[in-house]
């Protein structure tokens, strides 16, 4: 129903002032009378809030408002509400909040933050999930029998906050054959940090009786909710609107600092302003979790995947947050890229005495790719096949069965693996290598998934002839909302892409949106705003169809013009027939609405999933080249590809953009950025000294190749591009290291200290107690006894 | 029962410190040291600023003044003489570097001055913060200067005070108010220098490790006198003395100074930090000598390998 | 005591009250409402809040104040006449160079100073110059395409 092309490299409207310091993010809002927060936050990673006297801060100069767990009787979370704004009685985290200060500078809300007197009684502390899960560990949270569920059918006991599992065909039999290979691999993972330039920031007022909340949100219906859950409001009394976003990653996809400051603003009758110091970024950023992984499969010696099981076992931190989501995506990730016989997974959210985890750029993707491609090397080794081979042999393509069930459509990966080998094969070849550095090679495949979930639009036609877009889309860098969305309406209404308004997000302007991730941006608010456009389209075609004299299905738009097919020039401009509509029967709109197709499972393969499959696949093929120092353990990667599923590519530079910096970002995880917990609980990176993100002497240009036409619901026939590219890199750069090296590497992020103590054989092998050896005594509750959701 | 007020991890602003507090910018090295001598532990000197203005992220106490000495000509100068070159305390990595550049008995000097932490940060970093700062182990200049037998004059009211670079490390963190590091004087041998640093990245970072080398040879091509130093492995950089010792008298030879270094390593106790594990500071000591002795066969010595 | 401190910021002759330690970049921020500098990491590694003092880049996280006393400070706001775009501003565009766009007014500025002053700068000698200015979204290969960019048509 398009008669322009939405395809091109349509730029972005918001370079220029973003180039010019124009932009205002939210940490650069500034209203009259604007009072400053500051947070009080624990100092003890477990501890009882013994004595909490405000007394003599109240009285410090400038002070306006104090709140504390008093202001906020709710509780938040994602399946079970387990999350209070600020520490009630218990402390649970280093950092945890525990009283908010609104002053009328900064400095003075720092001074009353130190006249608060805390008396704190330390508590047992859990710091590792090792810990957590030891015989008679002090539970996280001893009352986690009362708290409320959300959503049914995880099965959950003390430190295990949640815990899904896919059982799907007799694994047991399948590791008993007498034919087969039983390879084992243990793994593990630490944090990373988003590091969002613009931190969490927040600018709160209230006014006739409705918080205002200005914030740096993906997320802005969330907030909208999960505040007003946690203030004890109802929903309707919280409008959220989002400036644009420096950066978001996952770190904004879920509640942050939002509640302090509207309590705070509510208190003092004046809008209040707080942002996260970089510290508090680096300590408590909701970061891409800790996991321990151990994989275990049975393989023919002609490299059939007969069976698999694993154990993932990721570190939620103090509350169950997002890894109680993410326990889902271990199905579609550890258990993806490869057809499998039979399989068994179970995933489980931990609780630890630690600032909590949420989402990252492809959430759990990463390791569980990390994994399962090195994993999928240690078979080929032992089976004694080529990896590429095995990889060609197994990976999915159509009618293959997923791990939960689902049947995949078209052959995808197969043919990827064809375009990087022509790819790689078209590369000059490298120079001569005599500098005693060890080089090595690796091709990994990646499977993610479109999050779906419903989005709405509003497309208004104006009588000039433009057309203004409005969603809850909020733009956080990527693009989307800049350059896919008003090239959908645009493409859809014959205008140029210039001429398409767009809204920024606005909870009393637009419906309800689950926000800006999971790769979801241009599929599910793609797909509303093509069906709102489309809306207006039919519309203004019937008018034009008058106007015209002519049938509305001879009619094309296009160019600003709605014209008879084949006679350009004839018919009319746009903004006339906008014009003769809103005089005759009032200004032209239309709304559109989508969520997810709802793929399905094979019944009683999951259990506490919240999807049981995965509506939109999209797959990765990476490749990337490394050179390994001896003497230090320092990694140059020198040569990096990839051949990226994207359904089909509206913006291809735009895409393009995003896997540079996806895959630098995936380099970061894997090479650099590593977050350690010292003994007090507490992240020891807590600055860019210590926790070093990527410069630009460190990556290499990525070489990209755009995989179209695999199948896609999404509209026009488009996947989410800008999550995915970071999904493989791990798992690429371990793997072309560990053939680089000749060692088992098991761990991330292989940064030169980790990776000389491989190369001296001095790295203990990775084992993971806290695993139990036999699959089914991992779980709280045996699969399916609960009754899957 | 534990009775406390809560750890603050709340440091977005730097304004922690009283009201009063200033910044005095001296025109000229005796008013900086009247202001010090007056300000006594209340005050401190205040050059490129690119350590202490980073004090809210360590959870320091601002001083109530700063006496800044960026602008003192004498302290900015670099005097380069036919046995000796001076530099002000107050010289910036960048204008060193420039100055240097064409003195190859310098090579050191000028690598550890051009190469540390990022551009910008070297037009601000100034000498005589690199040297005074006793917390930053990964100065880049302290081992290259060590290496080269500098000696440092100390201003104060009382009078110029000249030591070794060696001792004012040992000195420095109780260097009484109102002395203030002047000068540096490194003296002009005519050896050849190398400097070889490892950041983790490939640049960018402060060094997990430094080795400074400064030899002689003689007419035979055997090594006459040899300085190595070593920063950033343990808290202080320092001489390597016992290295040296087997440098002497043999013709430089990368593979034999490595077998040497690998065999005197054990004699460090590397510093544990976030990023990087002692262990680690002093495996790679080995490497960096080679890498150092390697380079001054070849005149060159990069960050890492084959560039 | 505090006498106020003169700044001329973008051609205009301002004067702060601020406390003398006070970092240059909130003194432009909050005092002087030029929000485009960004303070990100406040220790000089990340670069986005450079500013030009004298002509020279310079993260403002660490300058205090008192020492900008005097000085001629430009910022990302006031790098191109008339509203426009500067070279490197304009290449930078043309490259679909910008996503969160919030460490590209530290970028813009060091690269204005590269542009300007070394006309000959290759692939490696930007990425050099780079070391001081972090990107976390675009991996920087758009930046540096941009800077060859500005650099070939200069």
């Amino acid at each position: 129903m398009s008669d322009a092309s939405a395809t091109m490299n349509f730029a972005r409207r918001d370079a220029a002032d973003k180039l010019r310091g124009r932009t205002r993010y939210t940490i650069d809002r500034y209203l009259p009378g604007m009072l400053h927060a500051a947070i009080l936050r624990a100092g003890v990673p477990s501890g009882r809030i013994a004595r909490l006297d405000l007394t003599k801060a109240a009285r410090m100069p400038g002070v306006r408002a104090i709140v504390t767990a008093a202001d906020a009787p709710g509780m938040i979370g994602i399946g079970i509400a387990d999350h209070p704004l600020f520490a009630r009685d218990v402390i649970r985290y280093d950092g945890e909040p525990i009283a908010a200060i609104a002053a009328d500078t900064p400095m003075q809300a720092q001074a009353a933050l130190a006249a608060i007197d805390v008396e704190i009684e330390r508590l047992p502390v859990v710091l590792t999930m090792a810990e957590a899960l030891a015989p008679g560990a002090p539970l996280v949270h001893p009352d986690w029998r009362n708290y409320e569920v959300l959503l049914e059918g995880g099965a959950r006991g003390g430190n295990v906050a949640w815990e899904a599992t896919v059982v799907r065909g007799d694994v047991d039999a399948a590791f008993a054959r007498p034919d087969v290979e039983i390879i084992e691999s243990c793994f593990r993972v630490g944090r990373q940090n988003h590091v969002a330039f613009e931190p969490r920031a927040v600018v709160a007022s209230y006014e006739d009786g409705r918080f205002h909340i200005e914030t740096s949100t993906q997320v802005p219906w969330t907030i909208r909710n999960a505040t007003a859950r946690l203030l004890g409001v109802p929903a309707s009394r919280v409008r959220v609107t989002v400036p644009p976003v420096g950066g978001g990653f996952g770190l904004k996809f879920d509640l942050a600092i939002e509640p302090f400051a509207a309590l705070l603003a509510r208190a003092s009758g004046r809008p209040v302003r707080l942002v996260n110091s970089r510290e508090e970024e680096m300590l408590t950023c909701l970061f891409r979790e800790n996991a321990d992984i151990r994989i275990r499969s049975a393989v023919t010696r002609d490299g059939e995947i007969i069976g698999r099981e694993a154990v993932v076992l990721m570190d939620c931190g103090a509350y169950g947050g997002e890894q109680i989501f993410l326990t889902t995506m271990t199905a579609h990730t550890l258990g993806g890229n490869y057809s499998l016989g039979a399989v068994r997974l179970v995933s489980r959210a931990i609780y630890t005495n630690t600032a909590p985890n949420g989402a990252f750029r492809a959430c759990n993707g990463v390791y569980n790719t990390f994994a399962l491609e090195r994993h999928t090397d240690e078979i080929a080794t032992r089976i004694g096949m080529d990896p590429l081979a095995f990889r060609r042999r197994n990976v999915l393509g159509d009618g293959d069965l997923g791990a939960t069930g689902q049947v995949f459509e078209g052959d995808v990966l197969g043919p990827m693996l064809d375009r990087m080998d022509t790819m790689r094969n078209a590369a000059a070849a490298p120079p001569a290598r005599a500098d005693g550095r060890l080089y090595g090679r690796a091709t990994t495949v990646g499977t993610w998934f479109v999050f779906v979930g419903p989005s709405a639009a509003t497309v208004n036609m104006n009588a000039d002839g433009t057309a203004t877009l409005v969603t809850s889309g909020v733009e956080i860098g990527s693009g989307s909302m800049m350059q896919a969305l008003p090239q959908i309406v645009a493409g859809t209404l014959g205008l140029s892409p210039d001429d398409v308004i767009v809204r920024s997000a606005d909870t009393d302007a637009a419906g309800y949106d689950v926000g800006v991730g999971g790769g979801r941006t241009t599929v599910s608010l793609g797909a509303a705003s093509l069906s709102a456009a489309q809306e207006v389209r039919t519309k203004l075609l019937k008018v034009a169809s008058e106007m015209i004299e002519a049938a509305p299905e001879d009619l094309v738009m296009r160019s600003g013009r709605i014209e008879i097919a084949g006679a350009p020039g004839s018919g009319r401009l746009i903004s006339e027939v906008a014009t003769r509509a809103q005089a005759q029967m009032g200004p032209i709109s239309g709304t559109g609405a989508f969520t997810g197709a709802g793929v399905s499972a094979m019944p009683g393969c999951v259990a506490g999933h919240f999807i049981d499959a995965i509506d939109i696949p999209v797959f990765a093929v990476h490749d990337c080249e490394v050179a390994v120092d001896t003497e230090t353990g320092q990694v140059e990667v020198l040569s990096y590809r990839v051949v990226q599923d994207v359904g089909r590519a509206l913006n291809p530079r735009a895409i393009r953009g995003q896997i540079q910096g996806g895959v630098v970002q995936g380099l970061g995880y894997a090479l650099h950025e590593e977050v350690t917990i010292g003994s007090n609980g507490r992240v020891c990176q807590n600055g860019l000294e210590t926790y070093r993100l990527p410069l630009a002497l460190d990556v290499v240009p990525v070489e990209i190749n755009l995989y179209e036409g695999a199948p896609s619901i999404g509209p026009l026939g488009t996947k989410g591009a800008g999550e995915v590219p970071i999904l493989n890199v791990a798992a690429a750069v371990g793997c072309a290291i560990a053939n680089a090296t000749g060692k088992a590497v098991q761990e991330l992020p292989l940064t030169p200290p980790r990776v000389l103590e491989l190369l001296l054989d001095q790295r203990p092998t990775l084992c993971l107690p806290h695993i139990a050896e036999t699959w089914t005594e991992n779980l709280v509750r045996p699969h399916g006894a609960g009754g899957s959701n | 029962m534990e009775r406390r007020l809560t750890d603050q991890t709340e440091s977005s602003d730097a304004m922690q410190a009283p009201a009063s507090r200033s910044v005095y910018i001296a025109p000229s090295l005796p008013a900086a040291l009247d202001a010090l001598d007056e300000g006594g532990a209340a005050a401190a000197p205040f050059a490129g600023g690119t350590w202490i203005m980073r004090a809210p992220i360590r959870h320091e106490p601002l001083k109530s003044l700063y006496v800044a000495i960026g602008k003192i000509p004498e302290l900015r100068a670099i005097k380069v003489d036919a046995d000796a070159v001076e530099v002000g305390a107050a010289v910036t990595h960048a204008a060193l570097a420039a100055t240097l550049a064409e003195l190859a008995e310098f090579d050191v000097l000028t690598a550890a001055a051009s190469r540390s932490a990022n551009p910008a940060i070297r037009t601000m970093a100034t000498i005589g913060g690199n040297l005074a700062t006793t917390a930053f182990a990964a100065a880049d200049c302290v081992p290259a200067l060590l290496c080269l037998d500098a000696d440092v004059e100390i201003a104060s009211r009382g009078g110029p005070e000249r030591t070794s670079l060696e001792r004012f490390l040992t000195m420095r963190s109780t260097l009484a108010p109102g002395r203030l590091l002047h000068r540096i004087i490194v003296p002009r041998r005519g050896r050849r220098t190398v400097h070889a640093r490892l950041p983790l990245r490939q640049a960018g970072d402060y060094p997990t490790a430094i080795v400074s080398l400064a030899v002689s040879l003689d007419e035979a091509g055997h090594v006459r006198t040899a300085r190595v130093a070593v920063g950033s492995v343990e808290p202080v950089a320092r001489r390597w003395q016992r290295l040296e010792h087997a440098l002497v008298g043999h013709p430089l030879n990368a593979a034999k100074a490595t077998d040497a270094a690998a065999e005197l390593a054990g004699e460090f106790t590397g510093r544990d930090s976030p990023d990087v594990p002692a262990w680690y500071r002093v495996r790679v000591l080995p490497a960096l000598v080679r890498r150092a002795v390697a380079a001054l066969g070849s005149g060159a010595v990069g960050d890492e390998h084959g560039h | 005591m505090n006498m106020g401190i003169d700044l001329t910021v973008n051609g205009d002759h301002l004067t702060s009250t601020s406390d003398p330690v006070t970092p240059l970049v909130d003194v432009l921020r909050e005092e002087f409402h030029l929000t485009g500098a960004k303070p990100v990491c406040r220790e000089g590694f990340c670069g986005a809040c450079m500013v030009l003092i004298d002509g020279d880049p310079t993260p403002s996280c660490l300058v205090p104040a008192a020492l900008a006393n005097g000085c001629d400070i430009r910022t990302v706001e006031g790098l191109a006449a008339n509203g426009g775009l500067n070279p490197i501003q304009a290449a930078l565009e043309a490259c679909d160079a910008v996503q969160c766009g919030m460490c590209f007014p530290g970028m813009v500025v060091s690269l204005t100073h590269l542009v300007s002053t070394r006309p000959d700068a290759t692939r490696e000698d930007i990425r050099a110059a780079l070391t001081g200015n972090i990107c976390r979204c675009t991996g920087y290969e758009r930046i540096i395409e941009a800077a060859l960019l500005a650099l070939a048509t200069a």
